[in-house]
């Protein structure tokens, strides 16, 4: 049979030939029903992997407006992270330097860069300088960067070797599951409060040593909702 | 009607009137379908149409700008949208009782009215289905709520009565579907064979999946349809009992108490059948079906409707009782408050439409006049509707501490969302009458006494 | 090639009749078509009963252990959160949603098994070329079909039907 004039609106009660399907149509219901076996699993697969921020976001380095590097800073000179980062083991945010912080070196450091001229230019006219931020935790949650550095969470565990990195990038993925990861487990985590901001700090059996700190620091991470979900 | 009051007692109502044979029978209901649609169906549809676009547009609007668009307040953090999905998913119990209970029970009555129920209960589902799903605020993360594998390492809380409802719900709508699709399969083929267009060939070809009603798969058919049945009758209890879960394992006065399941389920049989009546009532006077929906149908769902909303009238009674005689102070002001408190008008609104004119069911007359019942249906809809509101708000509204007493008053989305909801049910349904038959063609047919093979020699045999 | 004959019959009781002396005449493929399940077929036709309740049964099992296994699952190894200081093994809240997906997972074994005994669906079916059966067999007809692989057998087979008061007999080919 043909499948023209499917759309014709004739009375074909009368026509000598009767309507059948093709024979291959008894085919056709098996490869439909093994296609939505592949197909849901296909939308679980997408939503558990690649909807992930393991995939979208690890890896996100954008270009920032002055070209600053941690590698130079944090590596070569060997500058604390809370010379910059003043609020770290204060409060809830890190905070970004402003722009007096990096005056208090390049006000006589490498005046005549050209980068160096942005700062400048944003301490004479009293503009900030709008970095793009990179570490973004998923909605409604909420995270508080003393809490954790002064309970012996290094930096390096969230935001990977930063002393090592030209422009940085997400090296994690900060997902629920991951934050929870650590809350459940947090022993390899943990080390000397006086080592949390030396990201190249190593030890022998970190594991061990971590044990040992949440006991001497009370560390008792919490897991229920409200914890993060205030 | 004289038909009924001289009937000769020693005898059984005939379930098909007007003489028909087996081809008669697939003439009457298949002739919605095959002939021209009727004006008032399509003014109808368009009615109902713009109505579906206005739950379109509302929804819309609530994705848009956030659940604030909605009249919901502290402490009443529930308010029409969990008003409006029990009272949906209670409508939607009417079909798979009807469906099953009736047929474990063997009563043959039931084969005039099942297809038409069973559909309402599935758009009732639908309608049902709209409302949690858009309450969540978030709608694009409601797949929360399924056991997926997911970036959050998150699973759901399988302590929670609301996550149970997920899955009561959900399971009630796919079981009634595939039961409503498999009693179809020998009627699609009858709209297949019958068919006069190659388009209609081929549509209702494939879902009739080639049925030749041989005996070999008759025999696996039926078993399949009584096992369906006997899998759907504990459901159907179990889904409402599910829902009052909801609120019956909280800890809020006047939710929690061990009442709710049966109450539940017998006030969702009783909103569910008067929405068949009402239904049933007009479909079988515009398209003409009144050889087989007969008066002793409507009676028979007059009857369950006393029975249901006498059970229902108990529950009323039975919570205040309850109230007292525990002697929890809490619990005793919630009741007092639900009489005569703020909301004092909506609790007598319902006992009246849900306790006091149902009674009238007792008089034969009522319960054999179109007017009287159509009526009273209709008003039955309504005071199901205010229980749940009664529940819902009464309780939320006056919390454990005073100082957060508030009151609740729907916005004019609510009252459009709802109205919308009506759109979409009714879109569905005018839908169904148009395409699909609207009673069980091959049921009915195996009710009339000329099916019976009478065969002497098997007897001998035996 | 595969044929299969078709004749009508009048009435349910004369279906009956025919399917009987068919299976008397020592056929096994064959099937009598009614536009509902005719009381006493099975017997008429000497079928057995069918196995759909043993799928269930299984579909059910399944259903019931997937369900509770997932819950126990997810409440002590996936995400363990203590709510309402009750244990993570909480079994008895777990009695809702097992039932669900037991009454669920039956239902498909129900459905589904009931599409693979009947082969359905099958939109090609050569008993269609027949034309009365074509038209008549879901609505107000009564049909044997009896098939062969032989194409030889059809004229036994017409003859046979005709003689027991079948009308409207002819074969289809495949």
């Amino acid at each position: 049979m043909n499948w023209d004039g499917l759309m014709e609106k004739k009375d074909i009660s009368n026509e000598e030939e009767l309507f059948l399907f093709p024979k291959w149509t008894n085919g056709v219901p098996l490869i439909l029903a093994l296609s939505a076996v592949i197909g849901l699993c296909t939308v679980v697969f997408v939503f558990w992997y690649w909807f992930s921020p393991k995939n979208f976001n690890i890896g996100f380095a954008p270009e920032q407006p002055i070209e600053y590097s941690h590698e130079l800073h944090a590596g070569q000179l060997g500058i604390d992270c809370r010379y910059c980062h003043v609020n770290v083991d204060k409060g809830p945010a890190a905070t970004l330097p402003s722009t007096e912080i990096c005056m208090n070196c390049h006000s006589v450091v490498k005046t005549n860069s050209k980068e160096i001229l942005k700062i400048r230019e944003s301490f004479s006219e009293g503009k900030k300088i709008e970095w793009e931020q990179i570490h973004r935790l998923p909605g409604y949650s909420y995270f508080d960067h003393s809490q954790h550095v002064n309970s012996g969470v290094s930096c390096v565990s969230c935001h990977g070797r930063v002393d090592l990195m030209e422009r940085v990038y997400q090296v994690e993925p900060l997902s629920m599951g991951w934050c929870l990861e650590c809350h459940r487990n947090p022993a390899k985590n943990i080390r000397p409060k006086k080592y949390v901001t030396d990201l190249s700090w190593k030890t022998e059996n970190p594991e061990q040593l971590g044990k040992e700190l949440i006991k001497k620091y009370h560390i008792n991470p919490r897991e229920d909702c409200s914890a993060c979900h205030r | 009607m004289n038909r009924v009051i001289t009937e000769d007692p020693s005898k059984r109502t005939p379930l098909i009137l007007g003489g028909h044979d087996f081809k008669g029978i697939s003439d009457l209901v298949v002739k919605p379908i095959e002939a021209k649609a009727p004006k008032w169906w399509h003014i109808a549809l368009a009615f109902s149409f713009s109505l579906l676009m206005l739950l379109l547009s509302m929804i819309g609007f609530l994705i848009w700008e956030g659940v604030g668009v909605w009249g919901l307040n502290n402490p009443v953090s529930w308010g029409f949208a969990i008003v409006n999905f029990v009272f949906w998913v209670g409508i939607g119990h009417a079909g798979t009782l009807i469906s099953a209970i009736l047929f474990l029970f063997r009563q043959k009555w039931r084969t005039s009215v099942n297809r038409f129920a069973e559909a309402m209960t599935i758009f009732a589902v639908i309608c049902a289905l709209v409302f949690p799903g858009i309450h969540v605020g978030r709608v694009w993360v409601a797949y929360f709520m399924f056991p997926i594998p997911n970036q959050m390492s998150v699973w759901p809380n399988f302590r929670s009565p609301l996550l149970w409802d997920v899955f009561a719900v959900s399971t009630y709508f796919t079981v009634s579907l595939l039961f409503w699709y498999v009693g179809l399969i020998p009627d699609l083929a009858v709209l297949r064979d019958r068919a006069k267009t190659k388009i209609k060939k081929v549509v209702y070809g494939i879902f009739a999946m080639g049925w030749t009603g041989g005996n070999r798969a008759w025999q696996n058919y039926e078993r399949a349809y009584l096992l369906l049945a006997a899998l759907a009758a504990p459901l159907v209890l179990s889904v409402h009992s599910i829902v009052s879960f909801d609120f019956a394992v909280s800890q809020v006065p006047g939710w929690h108490t061990t009442i709710f399941p049966p109450y539940f389920v017998a006030g969702a049989i009783f909103s569910g059948f008067a929405m068949v009546v009402t239904l049933m009532i007009l479909a079988r006077q515009l398209f003409g079906m009144k050889d087989i929906m007969t008066m002793h149908h409507l009676e028979c769902m007059n009857k369950i409707i006393l029975a249901t909303g006498t059970m229902v009238g108990y529950a009323y009674g039975m919570e205040f009782f309850t109230a007292w005689y525990s002697g929890n102070e809490y619990e005793a002001f919630a009741f007092v408050n639900r009489a005569f408190g703020p909301y004092a008008w909506a609790y007598w609104i319902m006992v009246s439409c849900n306790v006091l004119f149902p009674q009238l069911f007792w008089f034969k007359k009522v319960r054999t006049s179109i007017p009287a019942m159509f009526v009273i249906s209709i008003i039955v809809n309504i005071g199901m509707w205010f229980e749940r509101f009664v529940i819902t708000v009464t309780s939320l509204s006056r919390d454990f501490l005073p100082s957060s007493w508030g009151y609740y008053s729907p916005t004019w989305v609510d009252l459009c969302t709802f109205l919308g909801s009506f759109g979409l049910f009714f879109t569905l349904f005018l839908l169904f009458l148009k395409f699909l038959p609207m009673i069980a063609i091959s049921e009915v047919k195996g009710v009339m006494p000329e099916a019976h093979a009478h065969d002497h020699e098997a007897k001998e045999g035996h | 090639m595969a044929i299969s004959v078709i004749g009508e019959f009048k009435d349910p009781t004369e279906l009956l009749k025919a399917a009987k002396q068919t299976r008397k005449a020592g056929y096994e493929a064959f099937d009598a078509h009614s536009p509902f399940p005719i009381h006493g077929m099975d017997d008429a036709m000497g079928l057995k009963g069918s196995i759909l309740g043993w799928v269930v049964l299984c579909g059910g099992l399944t259903g019931c252990v997937a369900g509770f296994g997932l819950q126990a699952w997810v409440a002590t190894e996936a995400y363990p959160l203590v709510i309402s200081g009750k244990p993570l093994f909480s079994y008895q809240a777990f009695v809702p949603v097992t039932f669900e997906v037991t009454v669920l997972f039956s239902a498909f074994a129900a459905v589904f098994g009931m599409f693979g005994l009947n082969k359905l669906p099958q939109l090609y079916n050569r008993l269609f070329k027949h034309k009365s059966f074509s038209k008549k067999a879901t609505s107000h007809g009564f049909f044997i079909s009896i098939d062969s692989e032989l194409s030889d057998d059809e004229v036994s087979i017409v003859e046979f039907l005709k003689s027991i008061g079948a009308t409207n007999v002819s074969g289809v080919k495949e």
